[in-house]
C-alpha cells in the first residue's frame, strides 16, 4: 500500500484490509465455529429424541444404546471443532499482527531516522509493541465472532422454524430488539463517559504522577501523606467509574433480559402448548421432540449473541490502535535523492547542489548552500546552535532529502555516523562493535578498540569484550559510551564519518581522548565532517565552514571549491 | 527470586485480599446467584415441558390427569428475572471491590517504593519499569475477579447439582462427582500446570520486545549509516517468535481447556441422562424430573468456562506478583535509619575515604573521596556529566549508601541521622525538577504544608513569578499540568528555588541552579540566593565554572571531580584544595 492509500484509509478498512491477507486463517476460525453450532444443534436433537422416544415411545433404554454412542461422537466432534476455532482464530491474530508491526517498521525506515527520529521513541515503542498486541481480541476472537453471530442464531432459527414457526417468531422478534436496546444503553454510557473523561484521566494518572516523583517525595518527607492521597485518589477514580459503569452493564444486563425471558417465553409457551391449552397456529402439533428441542436450543441462539458483547470492547480497542497506527503510516516518506551519482574518477565523495531544508513547525532551517566533502579531507562546521549544522549532517548522510536541489554521492558510498548520543545495545561489548561490521574478526574487534583509546579499560574487566551491556548502555560513562561509538567506526570501512558533537557533554580528559582518537581516524586516509563549537575539535580541521541561520557565512581552507 | 514458589508468590495479594471478608462473600454469593437461577431455569423448562408433554398424552388418552401450571410458571418466570438481576449486580458489585482492590494495592505499593532508595528508583526506571508496574499492578488487581471467585462458584455448582442430582438418583449423583470433580481440578490446576511456563515467559518477552523496539527507534541514524538495520530487525524478530510461540502455546492449551469444558459437561449430560432413564424405567422417578436432572448438569457448563482462560495465564499473574515482591522486598533494605537529630545552624560535612560503585558499571563512580565542608562555607564541586557530581549528592541526602567510608554531617554520622531532621535540614535542588500534576499551592507545599497562601506569595516573589502569579486567573490554584508541562523550564526552575526557600536548613545542595534561566533573571536571583544562604552550608554542583554572571554566588572554593576523583584545579577562579 501507498502511504496515499493510508491517508484515505479508515481504520475499520485498513484493519479489514489486514483480515483479508488472512482470510484463510480467519475462514477457518468461522467454519470451525459453523460445525460447533451444527454440531451443538445435532447434540440437542439427539438428546430430545432420546428422550422422546424414551418418555412418548416408551423403547427400552437398551435399545437407544446406539443413540447414546452418537451423542459421544457429536460431543467429541464438537470439542474438537471449538479447539480448531480458537486455534486458527489465534493463528490468523498472530501473523497478521506480525505483518503489521513489520509493516509499521518498514514505514519508519522508509521515513528516515530525521523524520522518525522527530516522535517520542517511548511512544513510538509502545505503537509497536503494545499497541499491535492490543489488536489480538480482535482479530483473533472479535472478527470469527462477528460472523458466527449471525450464522449461527440464522441455523438455529431455521430449524426451530421447521419445528414450529411461532416459537421461531419469539426468537426472530427479539433478536432484533437485543441491538436496539443495547446501542441505546450504549450511547448513553458514552455520553456518560464523555463528562467524565478528564476527571477519570486525571485520577488514573495521579498514581504513575506521584510515583515518577517519588524520589521529590521522599526528600521533603512527605511520601507518608502521598501515600494516603495515593489511595484516597484511587477511591475517588473508583467512584467516578462506577457511575459510567452503572450504565454501561445495563447494556449486558439488556442482552441477559430477552435472553432469559426468551427462554421462559418458549418454555411456557411449549409447556401450554402440549397441554393442549393452545389452539393457535402451530401449537397444536407441538410434540415432547419438538418442544424439548425448542426449548434446548433457544438458549444457543443468543449464545452468539452474548460472546460478540464480551468481544465488542476488543473492537473498541483496535479501532482506537489502528487510528494511531494509521497516522504513522500517514506520515511522508523519504523521497529518493534528486542527483546523478558522482563519477568514480571523481575526487569528490559527496556534494550536495544548491539544498534547502524545513522542518514541520520550523520552516526553513538550511541553505540554499552547495557543499561538497573530498576523500580523504577533514570539514568543521561550526556555528551558533539552531544554525543548521545538525541538518547539515543529516543531509549529507542521507537521512533526509532536501526540499530542493540535489545530493549526489560517489557510488558505493560507505557512511558511519556519530552522535552525542551513540546506540548502545542490550549485549555484548563485542555485539555493539559488530553492529558496524557484523563479520569482523576477534583480532579486527581489538584493534578497533585499541585505537578508540578502549582497549586498556576492556583488557582490566574479567569478562573483557564479553562484558554485557545494561539496557541502553546503563553501566558505561558518557565518556566510555563514546570511545565505543569510536571503536565501531574504526571497525566499518566508512569512507565518510559524520559526527554531530561528538564531545559534548565529556568532560576536558575524555575529551582529549576523543580528539586523539579522530585524528588517528582522519590519518586513515577518512574524510571527516564534524559538527562541533569545542575549540579542541575545531582545531583539528583542514577546512572550517561557519554556518549561520542555515547559510554558510564563512569558510576557509580547504581543497574543493564552492559554488 | 524467579523461582519463588507460587503459593508465597501469591500470597501476600490473598492476604491483601482477605481484608475485605464481607465483600469477597457477597461477590461470590452473588456470582452464585446467577449461575443458579441459570441453571434453575433451564432445569425447571425442561421438567415443566416434560410435565405438560406427559400430562398433553395422558389426557389424550382420556385419563384424569392435570398439571398445577402456576407454581412451575412462576418458577421459571422467577428464574429469568432473578439471573437478569442477579449477573447486572453481580458485575456492578464484584466491579466495585476490583476497584477497591486497586485502590488498595497502589497504596501499599507507593508505601514499599516510597521506602526505595535511589539505586533501586535509578535501576528501575532504566527499564521501562513504569510501564510494568502498571501492567502487574492490573494484572494483580483481577486477582480475584478471575482466579478467586470463579473457582470457588464453579465448585459448587459442581457440588450441588451432584447434590440435587442425588437427591433423585444417588448414583448418579455419585458419578456426576467422580466426573465433575477430577475436571474440575484439571481446569484449575491442570491448566495452570501446563500453561505456567509459557505464559509467565511471555511478559517477559513483551518486555524484551520493547527495549529491543526502542534501541532500534533511537538508533535508526547510526544503523541505517552502518547498514545493519536488517541485522537488527532480526533480533527484534527473533524476540517477536519468542513472543508468539509463547502466545501459541498458552493459545493452545486455553482453547485445550475450553474445548474439554464442552466435553465433560456433554458427557455428564449423557451420563445422568442415562442413569436418570434407568432409575425412570425402574419407576423410582418420574418422566419429568429424568429430564430436568441431564439439563441441570448442562447449565453447569456456564460456570466450567470462566475457569481455563484466567488458570492457563496464572503464569503471568504469578510473574507479575514476583515482581512486585521484589519491590516491597527491596524497600525493606532501607539502610541508616536512628533517631539522632541534626544540631541548628549552619552544618559541617566530613566525607572520609568514600568509595562507590554502582552494580554493572565498569568503572567505580567515586573513588578515595575526601572532602570537608566547615559550617557557613560554600563549596563548588565542578566536574563533567557523569564525574561523580549527582553521586555525592546522593551520599549527603542519603539516597544512597556508601560502599565504604564514612560521612558526618553537623558532627552526627549520617547512617543514625532520624529520618525527620534529615530531611528538615538538608534540602537539595536538583537537576531534575519534579512537580506533581496540581496546582501550584500543592506543588509549593510540599516544602511547607502549613505555610500560608502569603508565604506562599512571598516566595513566588522571591523568585520573580509573582508577577507571573497575579495574571493567572486562578492564582495559586492554577494547575501546572503532568509533570509541570504547562510551566516552561525556566519558570519549573523557579518554582523549585522557591520550594527552596520556604524551608530553612542548614546544609544545601544546588546542583546547576540557574540552569535554563536567562541572564537578567540569574543577575536578579544570585544576590536574592546570596543573602538567603548567609549562615548555612553550601555545596554548588556545577559543570565548569568561568568566573562570569552564571556563576553561583560567594564561592569560597572549588574541588574538581573527573572520573570520580578529587582532583587538584588547575587555573581555577576561585581558591582549590
Amino acid at each position: 500500500m501507498t502511504s496515499d492509500a493510508h491517508a484515505a484509509s479508515t481504520p475499520r478498512r485498513w484493519l479489514a484490509a489486514h483480515a483479508a491477507g488472512q482470510r484463510h486463517w480467519l475462514g477457518l476460525a468461522a467454519a470451525a465455529g459453523i460445525a460447533v453450532g451444527a454440531l451443538t444443534v445435532a447434540q440437542m436433537a439427539l438428546l430430545a429424541w432420546i428422550v422422546s422416544r424414551l418418555l412418548v415411545a416408551g423403547e427400552p433404554l437398551g435399545a437407544l444404546g446406539w443413540a447414546f454412542l452418537a451423542l459421544v461422537v457429536v460431543l467429541l466432534a464438537r470439542a474438537l471443532c471449538q479447539w480448531g476455532q480458537e486455534v486458527a482464530g489465534q493463528e490468523a491474530s498472530l501473523r497478521i499482527r506480525r505483518a503489521i508491526r513489520s509493516e509499521l517498521l518498514d514505514h519508519l525506515a522508509a521515513m528516515g531516522p530525521v523524520r522518525a527520529g522527530a516522535r517520542h521513541s517511548a511512544g513510538l515503542a509502545s505503537q509497536l509493541v503494545e499497541q499491535v498486541e492490543a489488536l489480538d481480541g480482535y482479530f483473533a476472537r472479535f472478527l470469527p465472532q462477528l460472523r458466527l453471530s449471525v450464522a449461527i442464531p440464522l441455523l438455529i432459527l431455521l430449524v426451530v422454524a421447521w419445528l414450529d414457526w411461532l416459537a421461531a417468531l419469539f426468537l426472530l422478534l427479539a433478536a432484533p430488539l437485543i441491538p436496539l436496546f443495547m446501542a441505546l444503553v450504549g450511547m448513553g454510557a458514552e455520553r456518560l463517559n464523555r463528562d467524565q473523561f478528564a476527571a477519570v484521566s486525571r485520577l488514573s494518572g495521579h498514581f504513575l504522577d506521584r510515583v515518577r516523583g517519588i524520589a521529590t517525595l521522599q526528600l521533603f518527607h512527605r511520601t507518608r501523606e502521598a501515600g494516603i492521597e495515593v489511595h484516597a485518589a484511587a477511591d475517588r477514580y473508583r467512584r467516578l467509574s462506577m457511575r459510567t459503569l452503572r450504565v454501561a452493564f445495563l447494556s449486558s444486563a439488556v442482552l441477559e433480559f430477552f435472553a432469559s425471558v426468551s427462554i421462559a417465553v418458549v418454555a411456557i409457551y411449549v409447556g401450554f402448548g402440549l397441554l393442549g391449552y393452545i389452539d393457535l397456529g402451530p401449537a397444536a402439533e407441538l410434540s415432547l421432540f419438538s418442544g424439548l428441542l425448542v426449548l434446548l436450543l433457544a438458549p444457543e441462539f443468543f449464545q452468539p449473541l452474548r460472546s460478540l458483547a464480551q468481544h465488542y470492547h476488543d473492537r473498541a480497542a483496535a479501532l482506537g490502535a489502528a487510528d494511531g497506527m494509521l497516522a504513522l503510516l500517514a506520515e511522508p516518506l523519504r523521497r529518493a535523492d534528486g542527483g546523478a551519482a558522482l563519477p568514480s574518477s571523481d575526487e569528490r565523495l559527496l556534494a550536495l547542489e544548491g539544498v534547502t531544508l524545513s522542518h514541520p513547525g520550523r520552516g526553513q532551517v538550511l541553505g540554499p548552500l552547495s557543499i561538497a566533502v573530498t576523500a580523504g579531507e577533514t570539514l568543521v562546521v561550526s556555528g551558533p546552535s539552531g544554525a543548521g549544522k545538525s541538518a547539515l549532517l543529516q543531509l549529507l548522510a542521507g537521512f533526509v532529502t532536501p526540499d530542493q536541489g540535489a545530493r549526489r554521492v560517489r557510488e558505493p558510498l560507505r557512511i558511519a555516523w556519530m552522535d552525542q548520543r551513540p546506540l548502545l545495545i542490550h549485549g555484548s561489548l563485542a555485539d555493539n562493535l559488530r553492529l558496524a561490521a557484523p563479520q569482523a574478526s576477534e583480532a579486527e574487534l581489538q584493534q578497533a578498540l585499541e585505537r578508540a583509546g578502549l582497549a586498556e579499560l576492556v583488557a582490566a574487566l574479567p569478562r573483557g569484550i564479553d562484558t554485557g551491556l545494561g539496557e541502553r548502555g546503563s553501566g558505561l560513562s558518557g565518556g566510555q559510551a563514546q570511545r565505543l561509538a569510536l571503536a565501531r567506526v574504526f571497525l566499518s570501512d566508512a569512507e565518510l564519518v559524520l559526527l554531530d558533537e561528538p564531545t559534548a557533554s565529556l568532560d576536558e580528559a575524555s575529551e582529549a581522548r576523543v580528539v586523539a582518537s579522530l585524528r588517528r581516524l582522519a590519518g586513515e586516509g577518512r574524510a571527516l565532517v564534524i559538527a562541533t563549537h569545542h575549540p579542541a575539535l575545531m582545531a583539528m580541521a583542514e577546512r572550517r565552514l561557519a554556518l549561520d541561520a542555515g547559510r554558510v557565512c564563512h569558510s576557509a581552507g580547504g581543497r574543493a571549491d564552492e559554488r | 527470586m524467579s523461582d519463588e514458589p507460587l503459593r508465597a508468590a501469591l500470597a501476600p495479594w490473598l492476604r491483601l485480599l482477605a481484608r475485605r471478608p464481607r465483600r469477597l462473600v457477597i461477590g461470590v454469593l452473588l456470582l452464585a446467584l446467577t449461575l443458579f437461577s441459570a441453571i434453575g431455569l433451564l432445569a425447571l423448562s425442561g421438567w415443566f415441558i416434560a410435565a405438560s408433554a406427559l400430562t398433553g398424552l395422558g389426557l389424550a388418552m382420556g385419563l384424569a390427569v392435570s398439571l398445577d401450571v402456576y407454581v412451575p410458571g412462576g418458577g421459571i418466570r422467577f428464574f429469568a428475572l432473578s439471573r437478569t438481576v442477579a449477573r447486572y449486580g453481580e458485575r456492578l458489585y464484584n466491579h466495585d471491590t476490583v476497584l477497591r482492590l486497586l485502590a488498595d494495592l497502589r497504596g501499599r505499593l507507593f508505601a514499599a517504593m516510597a521506602a526505595l532508595d535511589d539505586r533501586s528508583l535509578a535501576r528501575q526506571r532504566a527499564s521501562d519499569w513504569l510501564n510494568r508496574l502498571t501492567a502487574d499492578i492490573d494484572t494483580l488487581d483481577s486477582l480475584y475477579l478471575r482466579l478467586l471467585a470463579p473457582p470457588l462458584v464453579a465448585l459448587a455448582a459442581v457440588v450441588l447439582v451432584a447434590a440435587f442430582v442425588a437427591l433423585w438418583v444417588p448414583l448418579a449423583g455419585v458419578a456426576l462427582l467422580a466426573l465433575l470433580l477430577p475436571a474440575w481440578a484439571w481446569l484449575t490446576a491442570g491448566q495452570a500446570w501446563l500453561g505456567m511456563a509459557a505464559s509467565r515467559r511471555q511478559v517477559e518477552h513483551q518486555q524484551r520486545l520493547r527495549s529491543q523496539a526502542i534501541e532500534h527507534l533511537t538508533g535508526l541514524a547510526e544503523l541505517e549509516a552502518y547498514g545493519s538495520q536488517a541485522w537488527h530487525r532480526a533480533g527484534l524478530r527473533q524476540y517477536e517468535a519468542g513472543l508468539y510461540r509463547d502466545q501459541r502455546r498458552t493459545g493452545r492449551v486455553a482453547a485445550f481447556g475450553s474445548a474439554l469444558v464442552n466435553l465433560v459437561v456433554g458427557l455428564g449430560v449423557v451420563m445422568a441422562l442415562w442413569l436418570a432413564a434407568l432409575a425412570w424405567q425402574q419407576g423410582s422417578i418420574g418422566g419429568a424430573v429424568m429430564v430436568m436432572l441431564p439439563l441441570a448438569v448442562l447449565a453447569v457448563g456456564e460456570a466450567l468456562a470462566l475457569l481455563p482462560g484466567p488458570f492457563t495465564q496464572l503464569g503471568a499473574t504469578r510473574g507479575a506478583a514476583v515482581r512486585l515482591n521484589a519491590v516491597e522486598r527491596a524497600s525493606g533494605n532501607g539502610f541508616g535509619k536512628g533517631d539522632a537529630s541534626l544540631p541548628g545552624g549552619p552544618l559541617a560535612v566530613r566525607l572520609e575515604d568514600i568509595g562507590l560503585h554502582y552494580p554493572a558499571a565498569l568503572t567505580p563512580a567515586l573513588r578515595d573521596i575526601q572532602l570537608e565542608l566547615s559550617p557557613g562555607e560554600r563549596l563548588a564541586l565542578t566536574g563533567a556529566s557523569g564525574a561523580g557530581k549527582s553521586s555525592v549528592a546522593a551520599l549527603l541526602t542519603r539516597r544512597l549508601p556508601p560502599d565504604h567510608g564514612s560521612i558526618m554531617v553537623g558532627g552526627v554520622p549520617l547512617a543514625q541521622v532520624a529520618e525527620r531532621s534529615l530531611r528538615e535540614r538538608v534540602a537539595i535542588l536538583g537537576q531534575r525538577i519534579d512537580l506533581f500534576q496540581d496546582s501550584l499551592a500543592t506543588n509549593l507545599r510540599l516544602a511547607a504544608p502549613d505555610a500560608s497562601d502569603a508565604r506562599l506569595w512571598q516566595a513566588l516573589d522571591w523568585v520573580g513569578l509573582a508577577e507571573w502569579g497575579d495574571t493567572l486567573p486562578h492564582g495559586l490554584a492554577t494547575a501546572v499540568g503532568e509533570g509541570g508541562r504547562a510551566l516552561s523550564g525556566g519558570q519549573a526552575r523557579r518554582l523549585a528555588l522557591a520550594r527552596l526557600w520556604l524551608r530553612d536548613p542548614g546544609l544545601v545542595i544546588l546542583d546547576e541552579p540557574f540552569a535554563g534561566l536567562d541572564a537578567a533573571t540569574v543577575a536578579r536571583l544570585s544576590s536574592r540566593l546570596d543573602r538567603w544562604l548567609v549562615g548555612r552550608s553550601v555545596l554548588y554542583l556545577v559543570h565548569q565554572l568561568d568566573g562570569g554572571a552564571f556563576d553561583p554566588p560567594s564561592i569560597s572554593r572549588e574541588r574538581r571531580l573527573v572520573e570520580g576523583q578529587l582532583t587538584v584545579c588547575a587555573n581555577s577562579m576561585y581558591p582549590s584544595g
